[in-house]
C-alpha cells in the first residue's frame, strides 16, 4: 500500500530547501519505526515521494507526502507514528491509504493556493487595490525563469483568483508539471501594476495543492 | 516561545546564504520554558553551525545540562561573515538557536576549545553577544564565561577572556560548576566571590587568580596563586567508569548536511599508543571502554531517536577496542534490517581485523584511512608511531583482495629530526601501496585507483614529548613541500598538503603564554575571524598584530625549550607527569621506542587514579 500524507512545513524552517525536507522525512520515516518499503541496490533508501517541491522561503500548510509501504499500516497508526518521529515544525494532520496502483500525484497537479503575507504594511493597502486593475488587462507579463535564462511570459491565463484584504493576497495559481505562476513572478507584476519599485518583502504560505475531480472541480490532491 | 524573533532578525534571515545554520527548530532540540529554569547556560561553538553541529562533545553537555531540572541550554554558533555584517548593521546580537535569547542573558556562557584557530571567533562571539571580552571588563551583572576541551590544557593565551576553565572530562565538573553559577544567582555572590568558589571546585581553573612573571629573555619565571582558594596546580578531571557516566540516547538531527551527520558511538576514551606528537593521546589518558552491552543499547536508542544511516565508532584508536570484533558483528546483525552502516573512522592501520573489514562492506563501501604519519622507520620510531611498513602494505593488500579501490594515506611533514630522506620514504611507501594494487589480479580487484597522500604541518603541543622541540619555519616547510610535490608525482597519486602559515599561528597558540592575549586582541580588533578558514584567514594581519604587541611569533613557535624552563602551562596537570614527558624526549632522540601500555605499565603517572587506568602499574617504572 501507499500512505498519502499531509504535512506542514512551518514558519520557522522556511528556509530549508526542498532536498533538506526530503531527507528530513526519510529521516522521520526512519525514526517512526513504521514498515516503510526500501528500494534496492547498493544504498537503499526509503520510497518516498512529493506531489510538489516547495521554494526556499516559503511555508507549506499542507504538503503531501507518498510513502510506500512495506505492509498495512492503518492510517491513524501511521499519523501517530510519524507525529512523535518528525520535529515540532514539520508534523502531519492526515494520512490516506491508498492501493500501490494508485496514479502518482505530480501529474494530476493543476493548482495551489498561496497565502502572501506583506511584511511592509505601507505597501498592503496599495497592492492591494491594485489587483483589479492588473486583472483587468488582456495580458499580464511577467519574467520566468528558466535554468539558462529569463524568458518573458503571460500570466493571466495562470491565475484562477486573486484577491486581498488587509495585509493579505490570497492567490489560487496553476501548478502543474509543466507550467507554473510562482508567487514572486505574480508579486513582480503586481507590484509594478502598483507603481511600487522597492523589493516588497513577503512571506509565501502554500495553503494547498489541488488536482481536478471528474467534475473539473478544483480539489484537495490527496483525496482524489 | 520564541522570545526574540524580531523582524530585523527575519530580514537578514531572508539576505544570508544558508539561513538554516540560524534557525533551529531541528529534531531532538530541547527548548524549555525559560523562566521555569533558574540557570540558563549558553552553549557556544566557536566555529559554523555546520562544524559545531558534528562535535561530539556538544552533544554530550547539551544533554547533560538540559537533563538537570533546575538548568538550560542552549546553542551559538559562529555566524558567517555574511550574517555578521548583517547583524552588525541592523544591530542584532548573537541569539541562541532555541529560544533566540542575546547571549548576554545567559547566566553562564560555555565555550569549546577545539582548535587554536577558533580563538578570534570566541571575542567575536561575545563582543556580538554583548558581553564584555575581557574578564577585567565584566561586571556583576555579566555572565560567567567558562571553557573547556583539549586546548584548555593550555589556557594562558585565553586568560584575558575567560573567567574560569574545566581542565579533563567534563560530565562531571559540568554541572559541579553550574550548582556554584546558581549560587551566585540565587544568594546574590558577587562575582570575586564566586569565581574564587570555582576555583575551588576540582579541575577548574581560573586564570585571574593567579600571577604570571617572566624573565627578560621572554620566559616565564613562575605562575603562582594569589589567594588561598586556588590551587597550586590544577588537576584534570577524569570519569572513572565510562558505562556509568551520562550518553545522551538522542541526538539533534539537523535539517542540513553538517560534517560529520551520523551517530557518533564513543567506544573508548584514551589511548595505549605513545605516539609522541599526540596530545589527544595523552590528554585523554587512561583508557576506559564502555562494554559491548552498553554500547548495543546506546545504538539501538540512537538509531530509533535519530534515524540515521550511519553509526560511527568514535575514539582515539578503535581497533585497539578489547572485543572490536564482537561489537562490529552484534551492531551488523541488530542494524542490517534497519539499512543502518557501521564505519571505523580512525582506523589503525595495525589493529583492523580483515574479518570486521568483510563485515563493514556488507552494507556500503568507503574508503579506507590509513595514517603511518611518517615515511620511514627511522622517523616512525621517533615519533613512537609503533607500525610498520609490512604492516601497512598487508592491511592495504586485504583491501584491495577486499574490492576497495581508494585509500587515503596521512603524514605529517616537519616532525623532529626530519630529513630528505624521510620525506622521500613518503613518496617511496606511495609507491608501494600503488604497486599492491596492481599485484591483485585484475578480475579480483575494484577499478579506479585512487590513492590520495596528505601531509599536515607538525606542530608541537603542549603536554607531548615534543612539548620542548621548534617547529619547522615557513621557509622550510615550503622548502619541503616542493620537494614533496617533486617525488609524489606518481600515477595514481594525488598529494595534498597544508599550508604552513595556519600551522604556524597555530603553533604560537598552543604554545603561547598570557602574553598571546594582546595579540589575539589585537588581531580580532583589525578584523580577524574564522581564521580556520582558507577565505577569510589573514596571515599578514596576524603578523602586524604581533608586531604591534612587540612579540616574536617565532618564539613561540621555532624555538626549541630548555629542560629546566617553566612552561607556560606548567601549573595544569594532565595526569601524565612532566618527567615522563622528557624521559620520553629523550627516547625519541635516540630513536628508541616505548611499548604500548597494554603491554606492561610505562609509568606516566596515571598510577594515581587507582584502579582507572587498566594497565597501570603501581609501582610505575
Amino acid at each position: 500500500m501507499r500512505m498519502l500524507a499531509v504535512f506542514e512545513k512551518g514558519e520557522r524552517i522556511r528556509h530549508i530547501g526542498h532536498l533538506d525536507i526530503q531527507r528530513s522525512v526519510q529521516r522521520g520515516l526512519r525514526r517512526s519505526g513504521l514498515p516503510v518499503a526500501y528500494s534496492n541496490g547498493f544504498n537503499p533508501h526509503i520510497l518516498v515521494t512529493f506531489a510538489s517541491a516547495l521554494s526556499t522561503g516559503a511555508c507549506g500548510k499542507r504538503e503531501i507526502m507518498d510513502v510506500t509501504m512495506a505492509e498495512e499500516v492503518s492510517e491513524d497508526i501511521f499519523l501517530e507514528a510519524m507525529n512523535r518521529a518528525m520535529p515540532q515544525e514539520m508534523q502531519l494532520s492526515e494520512a490516506r491509504g491508498v492501493d500501490r496502483k494508485h496514479p502518482s500525484l505530480p501529474p494530476l497537479l493543476r493548482a495551489a493556493r498561496y497565502d502572501l503575507l506583506i511584511r511592509e504594511e505601507k505597501y498592503a493597502g496599495k497592492l492591494i487595490e491594485a489587483i483589479p486593475a492588473m486583472m483587468a488587462r488582456e495580458t499580464i507579463p511577467a519574467m520566468r525563469k528558466t535554468k539558462t535564462a529569463l524568458k518573458e511570459c503571460d500570466i493571466k491565463p495562470l491565475i484562477y483568483e486573486l484577491k486581498g484584504a488587509g495585509k493579505h493576497i490570497d492567490a489560487l495559481l496553476v501548478l502543474t508539471e509543466r507550467e507554473a505562476c510562482k508567487p514572486g513572478m505574480l508579486m513582480e507584476a503586481l507590484c509594478r501594476e502598483a507603481g511600487i519599485e522597492e523589493e516588497v518583502r513577503v512571506l509565501i504560505t502554500r495553503e494547498a495543492l489541488l488536482g481536478e475531480n471528474a467534475e473539473g472541480q478544483l480539489v484537495p490532491l490527496e483525496s482524489l | 516561545m520564541i522570545c526574540y524573533m524580531n523582524d530585523r532578525f527575519e530580514r537578514a534571515l531572508e539576505k544570508v546564504q544558508k539561513a538554516p545554520r540560524y534557525t533551529g527548530g531541528e529534531m531532538n532540540t530541547t527548548v524549555k520554558k525559560w523562566e521555569d529554569c533558574p540557570l540558563h547556560f549558553g552553549f557556544c561553538f566557536p566555529d559554523t553551525y555546520e562544524i559545531g553541529m558534528s562535535h561530539l562533545g556538544l552533544k554530550i553537555l547539551y544533554g547533560l545540562i538540559n537533563r538537570e531540572s533546575w538548568s538550560l541550554c542552549e546553542r551559538f554558533f559562529m555566524p558567517w561573515t555574511d550574517m555578521m555584517a548583517l547583524m552588525k548593521e541592523e544591530d542584532i546580537p548573537l541569539l541562541s538557536m532555541e529560544s533566540r535569547h542575546p547571549l548576554n542573558t545567559f547566566d553562564v556562557i560555555g565555550f569549546t576549545l577545539q582548535y587554536e584557530m577558533s580563538y578570534s571567533n570566541i571575542l567575536a562571539m561575545l563582543q556580538m553577544g554583548g558581553v564584555p571580552i575581557e574578564g577585567k571588563d565584566r561586571g556583576e551583572n555579566d555572565p560567567i564565561v567558562v571553557a573547556g576541551g583539549p586546548c584548555a590544557y593550555n589556557p594562558e593565551p585565553l586568560a584575558d577572556f575567560i573567567d574560569a576553565f574545566m581542565i579533563g572530562d567534563g560530565e562531571e565538573v559540568m554541572i559541579e560548576l553550574n550548582r556554584v553559577i546558581l549560587e551566585r544567582k540565587e544568594e546574590g555572590l558577587s562575582r570575586a566571590v564566586c569565581l574564587k568558589k570555582l576555583a575551588g571546585l576540582k579541575g577548574v581553573y581560573v586564570p585571574s587568580l593567579y600571577r604570571v612573571s617572566y624573565h627578560n629573555d621572554g620566559t616565564v619565571e613562575s605562575v603562582e596563586p594569589t589567594c588561598p582558594e586556588a590551587p597550586v596546580s590544577v588537576v584534570k578531571r577524569v570519569v572513572t567508569d565510562l558505562n556509568s557516566t551520562y550518553y545522551p540516547e538522542k541526538f539533534p538531527v539537523p535539517y542540513t548536511e553538517v560534517v560529520f551527520d551520523r551517530i557518533m558511538l564513543e567506544i573508548m576514551r584514551g589511548c595505549t599508543r605513545g605516539c609522541r606528537f599526540c596530545q589527544a593521546g595523552i590528554l585523554y589518558r587512561p583508557v576506559r571502554e564502555r562494554s559491548l552491552m552498553k554500547l548495543v543499547d546506546l545504538a539501538e536508542k540512537l538509531q530509533a531517536a535519530t534515524g540515521y544511516e550511519e553509526i560511527s565508532l568514535s575514539s582515539l584508536s578503535s581497533g585497539d577496542y578489547s572485543c572490536l570484533p564482537e561489537l562490529i558483528r552484534e551492531l551488523m546483525k541488530r542494524m542490517k534490517e534497519k539499512r543502518v552502516s557501521i564505519s571505523l573512522p580512525s582506523l589503525r592501520i595495525d589493529s583492523v581485523l580483515k574479518e570486521s573489514l568483510e563485515e563493514t562492506q556488507q552494507v556500503r563501501k568507503t574508503s579506507l584511512t590509513f595514517a603511518p604519519e611518517a615515511g620511514t622507520q627511522r622517523m616512525r620510531d621517533v615519533i613512537n608511531k609503533g607500525v610498520t611498513e609490512e604492516d601497512l602494505l598487508e592491511k592495504v593488500r586485504d583491501a584491495f583482495e577486499g574490492g576497495w579501490s581508494s585509500v587515503k594515506l596521512y603524514f605529517m611533514s616537519g616532525l623532529p629530526t626530519e630529513t630528505t630522506e624521510d620525506l622521500d620514504g613518503i613518496a617511496d611507501l606511495a609507491q608501494k601501496v600503488v604497486a599492491e594494487y596492481f599485484n591483485v589480479p585484475k578480475a579480483q580487484r575494484a577499478k579506479g585507483l585512487r590513492v590520495t597522500v596528505s601531509t599536515s604541518v607538525f606542530v608541537p603541543k603542549p603536554f607531548t614529548p615534543f612539548q620542548w622541540a621548534a617547529q619547522d619555519t615557513i621557509e622550510t616547510v615550503l622548502e619541503k613541500q616542493e620537494h614533496l610535490k617533486q617525488v609524489l608525482n606518481i600515477k595514481g597519486v594525488t598529494f595534498h598538503w597544508h599550508e604552513p602559515y595556519v600551522s604556524f599561528l597555530e603553533a604560537c597558540f598552543a604554545r603561547g603564554d598570557r602574553r598571546m592575549g594582546a595579540v589575539l586582541k589585537k588581531a580580532y580588533e583589525k578584523g580577524c575571524v574564522l581564521d580556520g578558514w582558507n577565505e577569510t584567514f589573514r596571515f599578514d594581519t596576524w603578523m602586524e598584530a604581533f608586531r604591534e604587541c612587540g612579540l616574536d611569533p617565532a618564539f613561540y613557535a621555532n624555538r626549541e625549550r630548555a629542560k629546566d624552563e617553566v612552561l607556560p602551562w606548567d601549573h595544569i596537570d594532565s595526569g601524565v607527569t612532566k618527567q615522563f614527558l622528557w624521559h620520553e624526549k629523550e627516547k625519541s632522540d635516540r630513536t628508541e621506542t616505548t611499548k604500548d601500555c597494554r603491554k606492561g605499565c610505562n609509568g606516566c603517572g596515571l598510577q594515581r587514579w587507582k584502579g582507572v587506568c587498566a594497565y597501570a602499574n603501581a609501582g610505575g617504572v
